[in-house]
């Protein structure tokens, strides 16, 4: 799981605000009911409480006081209710203590005497020897014989019982609820996110190649539906952008096209003509090939721009990687023959891909080209075709000079050159490895470069299998390779 | 012979109708797409050579009413538009050739030439320059008395030589005839196997068939000339 993902943050967040509300909602119920209870239970004891100090009001006037004991008794019951009810002089003389409540919990005996607070009635709390709690109820009566304090109360105990059971339903209630509502959060952000993968699965895999394919739009009328609407048409004015430069160069190298084949008409007739000096023949000759450079270049820069703009149309057809390896190898050996340099051919047939012929013959000449170019007299190169991780493959490999890892990233950039003053003297448009990307690309192929400077470079080029024909390249993998080997004396 | 050449580029036309005068052929030279049209039902010209992009009608216009009137006359197409679909679009309305710029003259005239002798076509099985002798049916090659031994690529490099000889044959038109399209542009390639073809031709003779132009290409001729 993603914790940084936006379903699970979500998610989280949510529950941590589901939580903290819960406790507080808890929290408030607890102390609500529990200020509650204890005003109910106060207001009681002192209802009570003022009822005995009327009672014993009277009863001093009328001289009665000693019979108060059997009165109250009778008429407050206090052990049946689970009460105390004690009655003392302000000396401190006893004048009637309750007996002990019949759940045996409560014993008057041992309740201390709560200090004097007030003139009036308060309210006051006391502690049993075993640590229980009292809430009393203090009413000081005035009367002719001196003050009179009433004090009635009870234990804190059956309110601590509703709060615990409280408590207990809370401890237990909650974790479901956030469980359940964690899981539920969880599955819905999921399903809603669900839409953002699928979105970043095709944007993922839009390049400058593919820019006229749009992402799918969920008509959903959201968030999402505007956001892939934008990028959409962000990518709509990328995508023009894009064609509006390919176009351009197409266009220059158009436009380029008739001077050039004016000037190259002209410096012919030049060459024609008979009474030219050997120099002067010389300098036209060197013209006439800067000339034929000059169109190769706008030729390859065309090619490339149609390539990029995605205006070529691609032949599709059955054809065999090895076999376009080894016959373009045979008819380039002599190139390699002249600088000693030996060629090494593995490339059994049956690579079997779907494609362009010419241009991907185009593909293995550029490569070869290159290769032979950038390897020192009595180099090798090693040119190889297989089927391999459900690719075909074809890899050039040279010993040469190789290119310099700064270098490595732009090859593939139209006229980069890793050594400018080399590369110029080797001659080369400068384009032959972006028509090798381009038409990889056009074939949804891909092309790598591995270099060492001084040890040489690898080029891979990986185009998709023919479909049809996996038993073929089955066949061909299991086939003992066949080698070919030139060498030159 | 003659040529009716429609090109709106003056310098074009001009060292293009240069050319063709040089090579003994009447040219008739317009610039514009109307006149072209005009010129073209009015005679009988042995050729027409049209460039695409013209004032007043295009080439393509042209070439269609023209082949609504006149279906046998030859037609060249010039353009500076390569694409494939081009080509393909033109040829099948009834353009002969067709030729994107920039081209050698030497191209132009080989196929215009090839155009012309459509009819009674001139494929001789022997073809000869100097002592040099290539027999295109048992594919045999001899200079003087001595056989030469040629790989197939070199033959095919000789042959197309020496069906043009006399004439300069750039480097990029040996490649489009001998090897194919995916070679534009590696020029050495030429430059090695005509090596290897000088070496075994004219080494031990002295009298050498095989000349270089710089910067123009190859050619190979009996010599008297050069």
């Amino acid at each position: 799981m993603n914790v940084k993902s936006i379903h699970f943050r979500m998610t989280a967040w949510y529950a941590g605000l589901l939580v903290s509300l819960l406790i507080l909602f808890g929290a408030s119920v607890y102390f609500g009911l529990r200020s509650y209870l204890e005003r109910t239970v106060r207001a009681a004891l002192s209802e009570q409480a003022r009822a005995v100090g009327e009672e014993i009001d009277e009863r001093v006037t009328d001289k009665r006081l000693p019979t108060i004991v059997n009165y109250l008794n009778e008429k407050f019951a206090p052990q049946l209710n689970a009460r105390f009810i004690r009655v003392t002089n302000v000396t401190g003389g006893v004048l009637y203590l309750s007996k002990r409540t019949s759940d045996r919990l409560l014993e008057p005996a041992v309740v201390p005497t709560p200090p004097r607070q007030s003139e009036h009635e308060y309210a006051s709390e006391a502690f049993l020897p075993n640590g229980k709690r009292v809430l009393v109820q203090v009413f000081p009566v005035v009367t002719p014989d001196g003050t009179v304090i009433v004090e009635v109360g009870s234990l804190y105990g059956p309110i601590e019982a509703v709060l615990s059971g409280l408590m207990m339903t809370f401890a237990l209630g909650m974790p479901v609820i956030v469980a359940v509502a964690i899981g539920g959060g969880y599955l819905l952000t999921r399903r809603a996110m669900r839409k953002v993968d699928e979105i970043t699965v095709q944007a993922e895999h839009i390049s400058s190649n593919n820019l006229s394919e749009r992402l799918p739009v969920f008509e959903t009328g959201d968030e999402l539906e505007r956001l892939t609407m934008a990028l959409n048409r962000m990518m709509e004015r990328l995508d023009d952008a894009f064609q509006h430069i390919n176009r351009f160069s197409a266009d220059v190298s158009h436009e380029l096209r008739t001077p050039l084949t004016i000037l190259r008409g002209e410096l012919e007739a030049a060459v024609q003509q008979e009474r030219l000096t050997p120099e002067l023949l010389d300098l036209v000759g060197s013209a006439l090939e800067e000339t034929e450079r000059l169109r190769t270049i706008v030729d390859q820069l065309l090619i490339v721009s149609r390539l990029d703009a995605g205006g070529v149309q691609m032949e599709r057809v059955p054809l065999d990687l090895g076999q376009l390896a080894t016959s373009t190898v045979e008819q380039m050996l002599l190139l390699a023959e002249e600088k000693s340099i030996t060629v090494r051919c593995d490339a059994p047939p049956g690579v079997e891909v779907e494609g362009d012929p010419s241009r991907l013959k185009q593909v293995v000449v550029n490569l070869l080209d290159n290769a032979i170019r950038y390897t020192a007299e009595g180099g090798s190169i090693s040119v190889s075709a297989a089927t391999q991780n459900g690719w075909a493959t074809l890899m050039v490999a040279d010993n040469g000079a190789g290119i310099p890892p700064e270098a490595l990233p732009h090859v593939f950039e139209r006229f980069y050159r890793a050594d400018k003053a080399r590369s110029r003297y080797s001659g080369g448009s400068g384009l032959g490895l972006s028509i090798v990307n381009a038409i990889c690309t056009a074939h949804r192929g891909e092309v790598e470069i591995a270099s060492t400077e001084g040890v040489g470079t690898t080029v891979t080029i990986r185009l998709r299998p023919a479909d049809g024909h996996k038993a073929a390249s089955r066949r061909a993998e299991s086939a003992t390779p066949l080698l070919q080997e030139w060498r030159v004396q | 012979m003659r040529i009716l050449l429609v090109e709106d580029e003056s310098k074009v036309a001009r060292f293009i109708a240069r050319g063709l005068s040089a090579d003994c052929f009447a040219v008739d030279t317009v610039a514009d797409g109307n006149s072209g049209l005009d010129l073209a039902t009015a005679y009988q010209y042995d050729l027409i050579i049209l460039d695409l992009m013209l004032p007043g009608m295009s080439g393509t216009e042209i070439l269609r009413h023209l082949r609504q009137k006149d279906p046998n006359v030859p037609v060249l197409v010039l353009s500076a538009r390569d694409a494939v679909a081009d080509k393909v679009g033109h040829l099948e309305l009834g353009a002969d050739d067709y030729l994107t710029k920039p081209f050698a003259l030497a191209e132009l005239l080989v196929r215009v030439k090839a155009l012309l002798r459509r009819g009674p076509v001139n494929r001789a099985s022997v073809i000869r320059v100097g002592d040099l002798e290539l027999d295109r049916l048992s594919r045999r090659v001899t200079r003087g008395s001595r056989p030469i031994e040629l790989t197939v690529k070199e033959y095919a490099l000789l042959e197309f030589l020496m069906s043009n000889a006399g004439r300069v044959l750039s480097r990029s038109m040996i490649i489009e005839h001998v090897w194919d399209q995916s070679f534009d542009g590696v020029f050495s390639i030429v430059d090695v196997y005509l090596g290897r073809l000088r070496s075994k031709i004219d080494q031990s003779a002295d009298h050498k068939l095989i000349r270089t132009v710089r910067g123009v290409g190859y050619s190979i001729s009996n010599g008297a000339h050069s």
